[in-house]
């Protein structure tokens, strides 16, 4: 009956929002509720699903852009006449030299850097990058995750180094993770090269490429493009990663250290993790993994179900 | 508090928790689920619980939640997911493939669709709060408004996702 759905509709929002509060106490007023009509409980829980599926949907509040220096036009008449005065000829005050910065994130953290022509990559937790100010469609990532956002420009491509590997893109959006001397790199939309000048592996949308330093080979796979950079919507999505990537994942998106036993590192993972619940209680992952998770001094350890 | 006296609040509030997880919709699993519950808690050892009944209950609540979200990721999987710890849960993952495409195009329009409906700052708040988990006090603060204003998005957002869901199942 429409009325009564309403009812039950507003009741759920209601206990939803409640429940949601850290210091909310009142959970045998809610268990009556949830006793009253089977409907409850299916309506309480289709709102916490339908709720993770809005909330991944909304994208993280807007940066505060980057201030490169930049050769604005007070800047060069200032930098013609300097040079004038100083008596140097012939130095071309348009040239653009390396003006190398670095953007790094501790372990846990996040940065959004906003580049001169609307470009932006997203830092995750315990990532390093070293930016050009005098070439704005360059970086390279030292360690840790970054999704590119790269505005569409064929005539200046945009060039990621990453270890002693290059991914050249026009226009792309893109995540690449760099740990332990491993690389991995996912399309979400639009296309990369991969090492243009050795094997320039294309990666359009939907493909991801793996590869470790010293290993001559690469491994390129296909993804959902909606799980590249996902961790900027709160959630890990992993399709077949080994537990120790998985727990490399979680340390560097939270800031905690996640070990995993050895017995378990090869084992694989596909699911998502959604890091709001993950930060509460760690021991939430003992479900969706089939694992126990132990506390260590400096974090949390998974290990085998009891 | 020690582990002793949260086992001693445990044990004295035993039936009341495990009427809470039948009342989840728990079933005949509900005496495993109050025994994962006690290891899970036992293990978790955070520190000082101000309130340990509270504390216990809400653990309940997330252990039933995260067992539903687990089936619902299951159910919009390509693929056969049959060992999630504990057994499935009734109407598990036995769905054909195309009708797990199905329930995940469905849940992602229900999602779009609220979205569509909220007021940048209503999204944001609801952002804040289910991804970052920031009570809504928190946020108050954070983006100098009243408490009751974060309440009152956050219920515009829970509201367009059940007038969206109410129009996929009409339909």
């Amino acid at each position: 009956m429409a009325g009564d759905e309403d009812k039950i509709g507003a009741e759920a929002i209601a206990w939803t929002i409640r429940t949601g509060e850290p210091d909310f106490a009142e959970w045998e007023v809610f268990a009556a509720w949830l006793e009253a009509d089977p409907r409850h409980a299916a309506r309480y829980y289709a709102l916490q699903g339908d709720a993770d599926e809005l909330a991944a949907l909304i994208p993280p509040p807007e940066p505060v852009r980057a201030a490169p220096r930049r050769l604005a036009r007070r800047g060069w008449l200032a930098g013609a006449v300097a040079a004038t005065l100083a008596g140097v000829v012939g130095v071309s005050v348009l040239q653009t030299r390396p003006d190398p910065f670095v953007v790094e994130t501790a372990p846990g953290g996040r940065r959004t850097v906003t580049l001169a022509d609307g470009s932006r990559i997203a830092l995750n937790g315990g990532t390093r990058l070293t930016l050009d100010r005098g070439d704005q469609r360059y970086a390279v990532i030292d360690r840790g995750e970054a999704l590119f956002t790269v505005r569409h420009d064929p005539a200046r491509p945009f060039k990621v180094k990453v270890g002693a590997d290059e991914l050249i893109d026009v226009g792309t959006v893109f995540d690449v993770i760099r740990s332990d001397g491993k690389t991995w790199v996912g399309v979400a939309e639009g296309a990369l090269i991969f090492n243009p000048r050795n094997e320039a592996v294309p990666l359009p949308a939907g493909r991801a490429l793996s590869t470790s330093d010293g290993v001559a080979d690469v491994q390129v796979g296909d993804i959902a493009t909606t799980s590249v950079g996902s961790w900027q919507r709160g959630q890990l999505d992993f399709a077949g990663a080994p537990l120790a990537d998985v727990a490399a994942a979680l340390s560097r998106a939270t800031g905690v250290r996640f070990t995993v036993v050895p017995a378990l590192a090869a084992r694989t993972f596909r699911g998502t993790i959604a890091l709001a619940d993950l930060r509460q209680d760690p021991a939430r992952l003992e479900p969706l993994l089939g694992v126990a998770m132990r506390r260590t001094p400096g974090g949390w350890e998974i290990a085998p179900s009891p | 508090m020690t582990l002793a006296g949260l086992e001693a609040v445990f044990l004295a509030n035993r039936a009341a928790l495990l009427r809470f997880l039948v009342a989840h919709g728990a079933g005949d699993a509900a005496e495993d689920l109050l025994h994962e519950l006690w290891l899970k808690v036992s293990r978790a050892s955070a520190g000082p619980i101000a309130a340990p009944l509270p504390y216990l209950f809400r653990a309940a609540n997330n252990l039933m939640v995260d067992r539903h979200r687990a089936q619902r990721q299951a159910m919009q999987r390509d693929h056969d997911w049959t060992d999630i710890a504990g057994g499935t849960l009734p109407g598990g993952s036995d769905e054909p493939s195309s009708e797990r495409r199905l329930i995940a195009r469905e849940a992602l329009g229900i999602a779009e669709a609220a979205l569509a409906r909220l007021t940048p700052r209503a999204a944001a708040i609801f952002r804040r709060h289910r991804v970052d988990g920031v009570p809504q006090k928190a946020i108050a603060a954070e983006l100098g408004v009243s408490i009751s204003t974060v309440e009152s998005d956050l219920r515009e957002a829970y509201r367009a996702l059940n007038e969206a869901r109410r129009r996929i199942d009409e339909a």
